[in-house]
């Protein structure tokens, strides 16, 4: 019995080390970009690097920190469009999270508790279209958003990914498993369909909801190249366009360039924070309604 | 189920109307944002269409002729080709297994609060947008920077330039980086979810039988996982196929792009930047192509033969 238990120790062990390697690989440049945020480009290129910013980096005259995080924010012109862009992030990710998680729930409940004549044939044509990427139909959508006049708008930028079929699929694959008693159930009291759907498939769809909220949250915060095409004034655009902006004129401004990374990636983490847990929680919910 | 009370078919065929709504939002979308344009993009490849220019013409062919044998003014598609193979490859094998593992050791650790950790601390990448990823890895592949510190240090070749964002095979291998950096926790995290499906009841039986761990792995784990490696491989690969941000960032902060000039950032360049519409819908049509063909491929492989549990 012993030995048993001391054989898993060993392999755990290794496994723990293991881990946090990769743990080192996924941390550590982040990191970096907080601790080069403070520093300038002597600093940041240095050799050996200092992982630990020392006190003058903030004491000294010249304060570092400040030039770089007033350049990120302010950029030549003293003008801070940067936060402008922020918010756009935020209104058009989380749009898109909004209606991707309604529509997806919607259309996967349809797919998942239903028989309808033509129902595989609308699954496969909605999974046939996970093998159309956007960047192969972004000049047409390009054509069309110019003529539908929502070029530098909101629409613009959010209608074409209200929501993916990926998330038609998540959806729908979980809700294969759906208890119908469930459903039957709350038939048999007189509930609606739409009703059944709002107030016991929805909520019973949570961790699945995290999930793919937050998938599409990340998606369009992370989206660089439809911006790049619609987004046309200071205003309209979002973070990753001005970040490219940034990189492309300050190349050689190293700390200002994390600062502005930094700032960027602020909102993001606090997001993720506050939904991690709920995001770990999920998944612990499939486990024990699996098991 | 052979003789059905007259409502009660009733009742199932009105269920049956409300489930073909639900769908027809979706429907309608994906008609109109998806099939619709992908059939545009096919027909705009065969004309001249330029931004500029109101009207354009049939050309049949052309564009595609064009494209492959002629040099797109130093941009080449065969070239975007070969680099957007060569990123895909190298990228999303790698990704695959190393999350695969990763998300089996993770589920190894016996307390939850233990594996969220690692979890979070993995996903962490994912959260930041690709161009912020590019620029922090940019800066540390400086050659006075701390990835070329380390490299040295690792491999003892003290002072030594590895040129990573300058030797054109460096710099094809630095987006790979960059890119399997950002995505590993969204791909550890998509295995977990598909572990966490396993009944663990599985397991139990499998131990009370005298299976071992690596046993129970490739017997009973990698089976009633293949659907989920089969969609996240193709999910990693289409990914990977589409990628753009990295290289679009690198190019912007100064590298050489021809090594780097995948697909979708000829398009942009062509389409956009140059007006050339109807040559970027042909690129835009080879692209589907290729990754039609691929998925087609690694579902044929993969497909010979579905675990039901």
């Amino acid at each position: 019995m012993n030995k048993f238990v001391g054989k898993i120790t060993v392999a755990e062990a290794l496994i723990w080390v293991i881990l946090a390697l990769v743990l080192c690989f996924t941390v550590l440049p982040i990191l970096f970009m907080l601790v080069a945020s403070v520093m300038d480009a002597k600093q940041i290129l240095a050799m050996p690097f200092r992982w630990i910013p020392s006190r003058e980096y903030f004491t000294t005259s010249d304060r570092t920190w400040l030039t770089n995080f007033h350049k990120a924010i302010f950029g030549n012109n003293n003008n801070p469009v940067f936060l402008r862009n922020i918010a756009n992030s935020l209104i058009v990710a989380s749009t898109v999270a909004v209606t991707t998680v309604i529509l997806s729930a919607l259309c996967g409940y349809g797919l998942a508790k239903f028989n309808f004549r033509g129902k595989n044939a609308i699954f496969m044509s909605i999974m046939a279209t996970m093998m159309i990427p956007f960047e192969a139909i972004m000049i047409p959508l390009y054509i069309v958003t110019a003529n539908l006049h929502m070029m530098n708008s909101y629409r613009g930028l959010i209608v074409p990914f209200l929501v993916t079929a990926f998330g038609v699929f998540q959806m729908r694959q979980y809700l294969l498993t759906f208890p119908a008693e469930f459903i039957d159930a709350a038939r048999v009291d007189g509930l609606g369909e739409f009703r059944i759907f709002l107030s016991i498939v929805f909520p019973n769809c949570l961790p699945v909801i995290s999930t793919l909220a937050i998938l599409s949250f990340r998606n369009q915060w992370d989206n660089l190249l439809w911006p790049l095409l619609v987004s046309q004034s200071e205003t309209m655009k979002t973070i990753p366009l001005y970040l490219s902006k940034f990189a492309e004129e300050k190349q050689t401004d190293e700390g200002a360039m994390m600062a502005c990374a930094l700032i960027a990636s602020i909102p993001m983490f606090i997001l993720f924070g506050a939904l991690s847990k709920y995001f770990l929680g999920g998944a612990a919910v499939f486990e024990s309604r699996k098991g | 189920m052979s003789k059905q009370p007259i409502k009660h078919y009733s009742i199932e065929k009105k269920q049956a109307r409300w489930g073909f709504f639900f769908t027809v939002p979706c429907l309608i979308f994906f008609a109109v944002f998806s099939f619709y344009p992908i059939i545009s993009a096919f027909v705009t490849s065969l004309s001249d269409k330029q931004i500029m220019n109101r009207t354009s013409e049939f050309i049949g062919l052309e564009n595609y002729k064009y494209l492959f044998t002629k040099s797109n003014g130093g941009f080449s598609l065969l070239n975007s080709m070969r680099a957007t193979i060569t990123f895909t490859l190298g990228t999303f094998i790698p990704m695959v297994v190393v999350s695969l593992i990763i998300a089996v050791f993770l589920m190894q650790l016996r307390k939850t609060r233990y594996r969220g950790f690692f979890q979070i601390g993995f996903y962490l990448p994912a959260v930041l947008s690709s161009v912020v990823a590019a620029a922090i890895w940019m800066i540390m592949f400086d050659p006075r920077g701390i990835v070329n510190q380390t490299t040295n240090a690792l491999l003892n070749t003290a002072g030594k330039d590895y040129g990573w964002l300058v030797n054109s095979t460096m710099l094809q291998f630095s987006t790979m980086v960059v890119y399997f950096w950002k995505y590993i926790g969204y791909f550890v995290i998509l295995f977990i979810t598909g572990l966490a499906t396993i009944p663990p009841t599985l397991y139990e039986a499998a131990t009370v039988d005298g299976s071992g761990k690596w046993s129970n792995f490739w017997r009973i784990t990698l089976p009633l996982l293949k659907p989920t490696v089969l969609l996240v491989s193709v999910m990693a690969m289409l990914q990977c196929l589409k990628t753009f941000s990295t290289q679009y960032m690198f190019v912007q902060g100064g590298t050489s792009r021809p090594p780097i000039d995948v697909i979708t950032m000829n398009i942009y360049f062509t389409g956009i930047k140059h007006g050339k519409l109807g040559r970027a819908s042909a690129m835009s049509i080879i692209l589907f192509v290729i990754m039609l063909v691929l998925t087609v491929v690694q579902f044929k492989i993969s497909d010979s033969d579905d675990v039901d549990y």
